[in-house]
């Protein structure tokens, strides 16, 4: 069966810097993906990579069959790619609202239904629905970036670090989120949090300089102390 | 961006290039005795606006810094140097015309570092400094007593400034020649100078040149006050030769040939603004010629056509002529160099 | 008593004129990163081609109406600027007069924006994200396109009339109010309502707003943000069109340099009221008018440089603004 997102040896870059050297990976229909690696090793420019936000220089990107090199980034995002950024991409001078509803890509029932169903997986954002987005917390900020991807028909959610500069409890809520978001959606997460990627992944890949090094079942890695010490630091 | 392809500059000239230098002042010092008036003016005027350009790529090229003001400095220079003159005509006046414009130039150029460096951003520094060019244009228009107004102030004396030195056009000619080759000495002097090499590692980056421990304030503003020093002599200078001074001179447009000066020759080059000048003043003489003959309206407006082709050298050849024709050279010895590699047998 | 009325009146008029121009600047900065030198040229635009089409519709109607009439007055090199001599004792009715002023704005304003679209796919669009260059193109697009209009229309300044229905002044115990200045005060007011209610209402309005903040994040969420770009552009320079409309009947003279002094009146209220706020360019706008009119009347013979120092003033101590409502975008 076909991948619904394939990644084969990608070298992307930032102005003079390289920053990805070799980068390949697979999600397939349904599956919770996670990537795994050290601070500065490539999963956030990966991802990036993935919205067009990065070039890419030379190496395969395909979404469904279609490449995804060279075109714009709203183009990527229309084709049913969610992206819940490393910095949440909340727009301050919007309303929680407002910042629902300028990512929705038509406004119809289905829209709505999906948008009730956000708000009621995190009840937080239903008490703020009408307040200024500059007055959120961290993470409330986290949970309307979750939401504000899930508006959508996605069928494939990118998902940055949600656990990181969060307390243990909103990390607990938003593992337990993206469980139930990935019984229904494709998630291609990338953390730092052991924990929380074990909660939500089946697959794992590790990046470690800009190549992804390893990968397997997730089952396989919680056996595998050795590779956790190598490229986790755990 | 465009620019990154930047001359460097040995310390120490090998000799093929100092007797092709040479070689070349002495074909200038030579040909203007078979130049006609009108080519002599011409030659002066590109002389003495390639260190108005010079005096541009200082701060532009080697500081990042676009200044919409620059041409208070210049048509102050002009300005001083018509007042000067018309007290008395002789060196003694013209010395102390060139004094008043440099200290006058120091005191500007200080100021004016205060009210725009501290923001930092080139937008807002962009937009004062051309609200403060525009100030000073305004002002001067209103001055009458002293500037004329709108209607300029012309040599009074007599047809040549400086008389005693110079009977006719063609000591303007080396005047302006002697100007050129002792400014372009003086600036890359203090390009090479530890002053300069600071200004080249802001330009490149200005937040690991202020991690180093510079002062990068303190160096932007001596960059400012050197390069309001150079425009004010330049201007100096150019009234001796049109003999006369006008609000023009003082205002955007006059920024505008420095800018278009700078980016034919090349930001950062410093001698790409030679090049700059004698391509923008021939151009600007040929328009003026063709109205002559043709007597077309729209030739009467010489901006129209300069903008344009400065228009199209901001979108096509950001790095300039000559720089378009050293990133021409890179990547030539860039591929030869590849090439001769390929070539070489493996040990 | 009188004095201040009359004077108050005139500043707010003043101000919504320079907000015309200010507001525009400051969104497109706001939003699109972009500092627009060729706003003044724009301006200019919509100055000289209200009064072109202005005299030259009316020229016709009139013409149309009375057999008597007779054009006078010529200007212009290109396109020719027409008056026209009504037969004595006549008058065209009022809506005929509206309706002729009311079309030469629509021109104006509609030639603009649509001079904004073509800059913006045509020059801005190249040079997104580098600040230098685009101060270098929109300067270049300035002198370029100020000299086109002294090529049409000639390089003297030339005298031109208000719509009569603006033309009146009443006296309302000791002030004097100039009912054009009433009516500029009314459009500003309308528009900056209008632009208000389209910044917080419409969709359009969020895709600003966020793009504020950070235009990376707006294409990350499937929006085509160079579209509104474009839009937004354009827009900004109809506003721009139909303060330079206004501009010309309120001075009643047609000059080739108005374009770069309210520029630099337009930035010098960006700067004070704080780069890329809406609230602020309007609150600026204000404060500018008020100001000029007050030095005019006290100390004349700062009125030249006050506005350049209020500038340099705010620059050196307040950088976010004289109502720190500067926008500060996220990348």
């Amino acid at each position: 069966m076909q991948p619904l997102l394939k990644a084969e040896n990608i070298v992307s870059y930032i102005g003079p810097y390289t920053i990805l050297h070799d980068v390949s990976l697979e999600v397939t229909r349904g599956e919770a993906v996670v990537i795994l690696g050290r601070n500065g090793a490539g999963k956030t420019t990966f991802l990036k990579t993935i919205m067009g936000l990065v070039h890419t220089r030379s190496g395969v990107l395909e979404f469904d069959g279609e490449t995804l090199v060279d075109k714009e980034t709203h183009v990527i995002q229309r084709k049913g790619i969610g992206y819940v950024p490393e910095d949440y991409g909340i727009f301050d001078l919007l309303t929680v609202e407002e910042n629902m509803r300028i990512a929705m890509w038509k406004e119809d029932p289905e829209t709505k239904e999906r948008c009730d169903w956000v708000l009621d997986l995190f009840p937080d954002l239903k008490l703020a629905y009408k307040r200024f987005a500059k007055t959120l917390s961290g993470g409330q900020r986290q949970m309307l970036s979750v939401g504000r991807a899930l508006v959508n028909n996605n069928r494939i959610l990118l998902v940055d670090e949600p656990s990181k500069g969060l307390a243990p409890v909103i990390i607990e809520t938003l593992a337990g989120a993206l469980k139930e978001i990935s019984k229904t959606t494709t998630v291609l997460l990338v953390e730092q949090n052991f924990a929380m990627a074990c909660a939500v992944g089946q697959r794992f890949y590790i990046i470690n300089e800009g190549k992804t090094v390893e990968s397997g079942t997730m089952a396989d890695l919680i056996q595998n102390k050795e590779l956790q010490a190598v490229h986790l630091g755990i | 961006m465009g620019s990154n392809v930047r001359l460097s500059f040995d310390k120490k000239p090998e000799l093929p290039k100092l007797i092709a230098l040479a070689a070349l002042i002495t074909v200038f010092l030579v040909i203007p005795q078979f130049m006609r008036n009108t080519q002599l003016i011409m030659m002066s005027r590109i002389f003495i606006l390639a260190v108005y350009g010079m005096s541009y790529d200082i701060l532009r090229g080697y500081t990042g810094f676009i200044n919409l003001g620059q041409a208070i400095f210049f048509g102050s220079g002009v300005y001083m140097g018509v007042i000067f003159l018309n007290m008395q005509n002789d060196l003694w006046f013209f010395m102390m015309a060139a004094g008043s414009i440099f200290v006058a130039s120091v005191i500007g150029g200080y100021v004016m570092s205060k009210i725009v460096l501290r923001t930092g951003g080139v937008v807002a520094a962009a937009m004062v400094t051309l609200a403060l060019g525009e100030i000073v244009r305004n002002i001067a228009e209103r001055w009458r007593t002293v500037t004329g107004g709108q209607d300029g102030l012309p040599l009074r004396f007599s047809r040549v400034a400086l008389e005693p030195l110079f009977t006719t056009r063609l000591g303007a000619y080396y005047f302006a020649f002697v100007f050129l080759i002792v400014m372009t000495f003086a600036l890359r002097a203090f390009v090479l100078s530890p002053t300069g090499r600071v200004l080249q590692a802001i330009r490149e980056n200005e937040q690991r040149a202020r991690f180093l421990g510079y002062d990068t304030q303190k160096y932007k503003t001596i960059a400012l006050i050197v390069s309001s020093v150079a425009a004010g002599f330049s201007g100096l200078v150019f009234a001796v030769i049109v003999r006369f001074a006008n609000t023009d001179y003082l205002s955007i447009t006059y920024t505008l040939n420095a800018l278009l000066i700078t980016l034919v020759g090349g930001t950062g080059t410093l001698y790409g603004s030679i090049l700059g000048s004698a391509f923008v003043t021939w151009i600007q003489n040929f328009l003026l010629d063709l109205n002559r003959s043709l007597g077309w309206d729209i030739l009467r407006y010489p901006m129209l056509f300069v903008g344009s082709l400065y228009i199209l050298l901001v979108i096509f050849m950001p790095a300039g002529l000559l720089g378009g024709f050293f990133q021409l050279k890179n990547w030539w010895d860039r591929k030869r160099l590849s090439r001769a590699t390929d070539n070489t047998p493996e040990a | 008593m009188g004095t201040i009325v009359t004077l108050v009146v005139n500043g707010l008029a003043q101000g919504a004129l320079i907000f015309l121009m200010a507001s525009g600047l400051s969104i497109i900065l706001g939003m699109m990163g972009v500092i627009n030198f060729a706003h003044g040229t724009l301006f200019l635009w919509g100055g000289y081609m209200y009064v072109w089409s202005y005299y030259a519709i009316r020229l016709r109607v009139v013409m149309a109406w009375f057999e008597a009439a007779v054009p006078v007055t010529r200007f212009g090199n290109i396109l020719t600027i027409q008056g026209v001599q009504l037969p004595p004792g006549e008058t065209l009715p009022f809506l005929a007069e509206l309706a002729i002023f009311v079309a030469a704005l629509v021109i104006a304003v509609g030639f603009v924006f649509v001079m904004g679209l073509v800059f913006e796919k045509l020059f801005i669009n190249r040079v997104y994200g580098r600040v230098p260059a685009q101060i270098l193109i929109t300067l270049g697009i300035q002198v370029v396109f100020t000299d086109i209009v002294r090529v049409i229309w000639g390089p003297n300044p030339f005298p031109i009339d208000r719509p009569p229905f603006l033309n009146g002044v009443s006296t309302i115990g000791t002030a004097r109010i100039v009912h054009y200045n009433v009516f500029l005060i009314l459009v500003g007011l309308v528009i900056a309502v209008i632009i208000h209610r389209i910044l917080t209402k419409s969709r359009i309005g969020m895709v600003i707003r966020a793009g504020l903040q950070s235009p990376d994040h707006v294409r990350a969420i499937g929006i085509n943000i160079k579209r509104y770009f474009t839009i937004v552009f354009a827009a900004g320079a109809a506003l721009a069109g139909l303060g330079g409309a206004l501009y010309m009947p309120l001075v009643g003279n047609v000059v080739s340099t108005a374009g770069m002094s309210n520029q630099i009146l337009a930035f010098i209220v960006v700067v004070v009221g704080g780069l890329g706020s809406f609230m602020g360019s309007f609150l600026g706008s204000i404060f500018l008018g008020l100001m000029g009119v007050g030095i005019a009347m006290t100390v004349p013979g700062l009125s030249v440089v006050a506005n350049v120092l209020i500038m340099a003033l705010v620059l050196m101590f307040r950088p976010n603004g004289l109502f720190g409502l500067a926008v500060s975008r996220a990348d």
